[in-house]
């Protein structure tokens, strides 16, 4: 595996939450430095910070101290506005609870996300097409024009992820994907992880799984705020 | 996918909410439509009416007061009178042409009616009438009745029937052709027998008068002045009067309209915000895709404004047909000094135009707060909401 550079690093990142005498100390200086391509876990307990961290590198919060660069670029200090632009262009997420727009079919939830990527301007036709392909993917063009509580957890969960491929980033964050799925639909949704992994993307999954934590090319483990286990 | 699609996908989602919403801005669009088409139609009928009186100016007891005023231009009874022997004096003023008008009030058919006391012959000239069945009175103190075309319509009336004022069995001989004016709702009789009918024996209510040469007006009115103690108004100084009272009417109309908008406004900022608040997990979900704040306030103030536009064209229909509807009630138990004046509605261009760009501004402005919170929304408190 070529790892020419860290696609992502973050520096003495710390995330403090709330206000007054009640404060969580969420993060406390985390410095990670994950390459280009790398299939990395964050594994940890339960309120530990993991969240926190991937919220932090895919720019959805701010830190309190510290740093992350996003391809060699400090995002820290950006406006909402250059910080959407990247999470439209750069970044994919992929939810526990897969945060499909409820009233759209599968086929217009990843238009959507094509649509607020002001980068590129498709046309309705080329956002079809490319949302059908993304789909095709994911094992469910014949599902194109089903609602969300039309799909199974598992088939939600590869829209999910269909939606995240959408602009072509070269991040995929995935907050516990296989949380909430049954054991089959846990497996279904890997094997479509592990291919887009194999296209060059660069994954990142939190996540509780000892067995999908085990095939990590990169695991690091949250534990009070703190990066524990890092094992490049 | 563009914006307008996902706004109409999240407008129609709930769709009892969204009716609801759209029948509260509806509600008070129509109410706005409503009064206000009564309200300046009612200037444009006193204008009409004031216009078919055909005087050049009318000669009015000394201390009538504004709203009698209005009576006479609407065709209503006034509470004044004054001498016949007035009229009598003022005849001789050369180059005007003067009649006089009783006008008492009666029940016609179980509805109330005004009949007016007038000199046949003269009136007919002056008022340059036709008769559209029937023939009109033949003598000065002839005991029948010749009725204005609507007053027929509304009571079933036919010439050869016979009506009763104030006890006296009176047969109908004629029916006048439209006039446009208040003649048409108006019962006439010769002057003597309203006289005598109603024990004013000696009175009239008031005078209409035309001049031949409008320039004198004012030498006229001096040389009226001088033989009687009376009180003289142009038509467009009586009809500025009038139109005076209307106009305060029409305030109130105005106002109780800006309530009706203020109170649908407040239902879109309930509506929107309860949108927020419930959709802030879906605001979070197109911030992690990358929307930006400017985006989301967009979704927002559209799906606000949409309501505005839709229910600006349903508000302009319902108030059109409320106004339909609610004329004759109004007509029959509104105020007073209103009584006459034809509320009707028709369609003005102007104010469908206004009341849609109104609905779509207030809507607008009612949106602005709500999408301003939507888009201050972090993403990670809204993608981590519910």
């Amino acid at each position: 595996m070529d790892k020419e550079y860290s696609i992502i690093k973050t520096e003495g990142l710390e995330k403090l939450y709330g206000k007054g005498a009640v404060k969580t100390h969420a993060l406390k200086g985390v410095d990670i430095e994950i390459p280009t391509g790398a299939f990395t876990c964050i594994t940890g307990p339960s309120g530990h910070g993991k969240s926190t961290l991937l919220n932090l590198i895919g720019g959805l919060d701010k830190p309190t101290a510290g740093k992350v660069f996003i391809g060699g670029v400090d995002i820290t200090g950006l406006s909402n506005g250059k910080l959407a632009a990247i999470r439209a262009s750069k970044i994919g997420f992929v939810f526990q609870f897969f945060n499909l727009l409820q009233n759209l079919t599968a086929l217009e939830n990843i238009q959507t996300a094509m649509m607020l990527n002001p980068a590129i301007k498709l046309t309705s036709k080329a956002q079809k097409e490319k949302a059908a392909e993304l789909l095709e993917l994911v094992g469910l063009l014949n599902k194109a024009d089903a609602k969300p509580y039309e799909l199974s957890g598992g088939q939600q969960q590869r829209v999910s992820i269909a939606r995240a491929l959408a602009n072509n980033p070269d991040i995929l964050l995935m907050d516990e994907p296989t949380g909430n799925l049954d054991t089959e639909s846990e497996k279904e949704v890997l094997e479509h992880i592990f291919a887009v992994h194999k296209t060059g993307k660069t994954v990142i999954i939190v996540t509780h799984n000892d067995s999908l934590a085990k095939k990590a090319e990169l695991l690091l483990e949250i534990r009070d705020g703190r990066c524990l286990n890092y094992t490049p | 996918m563009n914006i307008l699609k996902l706004v109409a996908r999240n407008l129609f989602r709930k769709k009892g909410r969204f009716v609801f919403t759209l029948l509260g801005i509806s509600i008070g669009m129509a109410s706005f439509v409503a009064l206000l088409s009564m309200g300046e139609n009612m200037q444009s009928v006193v204008k009409a009416q004031a216009e078919s009186l055909g005087a050049s100016f009318m000669i009015m007891p000394e201390n009538i007061c504004i709203y009698n005023q209005m009576a006479i231009v609407t065709g209503e009874t006034i509470s004044e009178s004054m001498e016949y022997k007035v009229f009598e004096d003022l005849t001789a003023v050369n180059d005007v042409t003067i009649i006089p008008h009783l006008t008492q009030k009666t029940s016609i058919k179980d509805k109330p009616s005004v009949v007016a006391g007038i000199l046949p012959r003269e009136t007919y000239a002056f008022k340059v009438w036709e008769m559209n069945e029937g023939v009109f009175f033949e003598s000065d103190d002839q005991n029948a009745v010749v009725v204005g075309i609507d007053f027929a319509e509304t009571r079933n009336l036919r010439v050869g029937e016979t009506v009763t004022v104030k006890g006296e069995q009176l047969p109908v001989i004629g029916i006048l052709a439209k006039t446009q004016g208040n003649d048409d709702m108006t019962m006439f009789a010769p002057l003597t027998v309203v006289q005598r009918l109603f024990n004013k024996d000696g009175y009239i209510s008031y005078m209409s008068a035309r001049v031949k040469d409008m320039s004198k007006i004012e030498a006229y009115e001096d040389a009226i002045l001088k033989i009687a103690n009376v009180q003289v108004a142009t038509n467009d100084k009586l009809l500025e009067s009038v139109l005076s009272i209307i106009g305060s009417v029409n305030s109130t109309l105005r106002l109780i309209a800006g309530v009706a908008l203020i109170a649908a406004a407040f239902g879109i900022i309930n509506t929107m915000m309860t949108a927020v608040y419930e959709r802030r997990r879906e605001i979070g979900i197109l911030c992690a895709l990358g929307g930006r704040a400017g985006t989301i306030f967009k979704v927002f103030l559209i799906e606000s404004g949409v309501y505005g536009l839709l229910g600006g064209c349903v508000g302009v229909v319902a108030g059109y047909v409320v106004s339909v509807f609610a004329a004759p009630i109004i007509n029959r138990e509104g105020l007073d000094m209103l009584k006459g004046v034809s509320a009707e509605a028709s369609i003005d261009i102007k104010l469908v135009l206004t009341a849609v760009i109104v609905s779509f501004v207030i809507s607008i402005l009612s949106g602005l707060y709500p999408a301003l919170k939507a888009s201050k929304l972090t993403p990670v408190e809204a993608v981590s909401y519910g």
